[in-house]
């Protein structure tokens, strides 16, 4: 992939990002102004839009590793432990319009925020990680900055807090609305 | 395993949008994230080449440094390795007689970062010993991370040590047996190593380098 190629591919994830994290907030704040009624405000596409998320956030970051040929380093890797098995559950979970996915999906959505909020910190703190920098695999280093703060740990963050919110206000409704 | 299932309220009018509308929402939406990507990015436009040099090096390569403190480069011969800085000032790290101080830095390393000042203000404050060179070479650029290009950065760090910019394939790096950054080098006036040393060393370190490169004078 062409460098503008990557500058526009890192601006698109980027302002994704900030998208999910004003959805999650919204969708937060709806909750608490609604109730339990907030719950039909998707329905059953909460947990398709948690779905699609995860395979964004997968996809995502194999173009990352496998096409634009960035190495993910250690904290990456977790991370990703946690992603790519949600583009799974939580697929079978909205295609068969099951409840109980938000508890299969919540513990991994829940771990990989856990992750990347320790990842966004090291990167602001490196000191916390040693003193140096690894040129192939640097969990310190940000691999690209878009706007002067959004990493890929970044986007990670927001692809699983967006993911854990709608998880966590996904109520299995009658006829799926 | 029991679902817990709420009942729909009683319906109100404009309360859910249809599956289409969110879906074309979603589309209308990405495409005018597309769109905004690729405004900001055409605004980004520069030319890559910024931040690379041109390389010349004789000798052989020094093994990975693994182990500072017991480092099989010691006593090595290191290769003599001239480029230039982003003013095609040329330098060159030869056997001239004069030990030499090294750092290897990369842009995007927040440990280079946060090391540049120090080196600089060490400098300022008349650190380096009478009789030792100092050279800076920047290694790994990478027009996609960020703090690019280095000339920039160090320009805005009031960095005085003379720069010698490594190539796109990392020759210089490779040469000194880089592994992470930043890295310093010491050399005696034959281009002997005399220590390498990975990560941020402090005020304190780098009066431990200067020491080793003043004291292999003689």
């Amino acid at each position: 992939m062409s460098i503008e190629a990557t500058v526009v591919y890192n601006n698109v994830l980027a302002i994704l990002s900030l998208v999910s994290l004003t959805g999650a907030v919204s969708l937060v704040i709806y909750r608490m102004v609604k109730g339990p009624e907030a719950a039909y405000l998707l329905g059953d596409r909460a947990i398709w839009l948690a779905w699609l998320v995860a395979l964004v956030a997968t996809v995502g970051s194999l173009i990352y590793s496998e096409v634009i040929h960035f190495v993910p380093c250690r904290l990456c890797w977790f991370q990703r432990i946690a992603m790519y098995p949600l583009s799974f559950v939580l697929l079978v979970g909205a295609i068969r319009r099951e409840a109980a996915v938000k508890y299969y999906g919540l513990p991994l959505a829940l771990t990989g925020l856990a992750i990347s909020i320790y990842h966004n910190v090291i990167q602001f703190y490196p000191s916390l990680e040693g003193g140096s920098c690894d040129p192939l695999n640097p969990c310190s280093a940000r691999s690209i900055e878009v706007f002067g703060f959004i990493d890929i740990p970044f986007m990670a963050g927001a692809g699983f807090i967006l993911i854990s919110v709608l998880l966590a206000l996904y109520v299995k409704t009658e006829n799926g609305q | 395993m029991t679902q817990r299932t709420q009942k729909k309220p009683p319906a109100k009018s404009g309360r859910n949008l249809s599956t289409l509308w969110w879906i074309l929402g979603g589309a209308v939406g990405l495409g005018l994230i597309v769109f905004l990507a690729i405004s900001i990015a055409g605004e980004e436009a520069v030319d890559d080449s910024i931040g690379f040099g041109e390389i010349t090096m004789e000798g052989d390569l020094l093994p990975a440094l693994a182990d500072p403190l017991n480092d099989v480069a010691v006593g090595m011969i290191a290769p003599t390795v001239s480029g230039a800085d982003w003013d095609d000032n040329s330098y060159s790290i030869s056997p001239d007689g004069t030990p030499k101080l090294l750092v290897f830095l990369a842009h995007w390393c927040p440990h280079c970062q946060a090391e540049v000042p120090v080196v600089q203000q060490w400098l300022d404050d008349g650190g380096l010993p009478e009789g030792v060179d100092i050279y800076s070479l920047t290694v790994a650029t990478d027009r996609l991370r960020p703090n690019w290009p280095p000339q920039d950065w160090l320009v805005e760090e009031g960095w005085t040590v003379p720069v010698i910019m490594d190539d796109e394939i990392g020759t210089a790096a490779a040469g000194y047996g880089m592994v992470g950054t930043p890295m310093y080098v010491v050399l005696d006036g034959d281009n002997n190593v005399l220590q390498r040393i990975s990560g941020e060393i402090g005020v304190a370190g780098l009066e431990t380098l200067a020491q080793i490169a003043a004291e292999s004078v003689g």
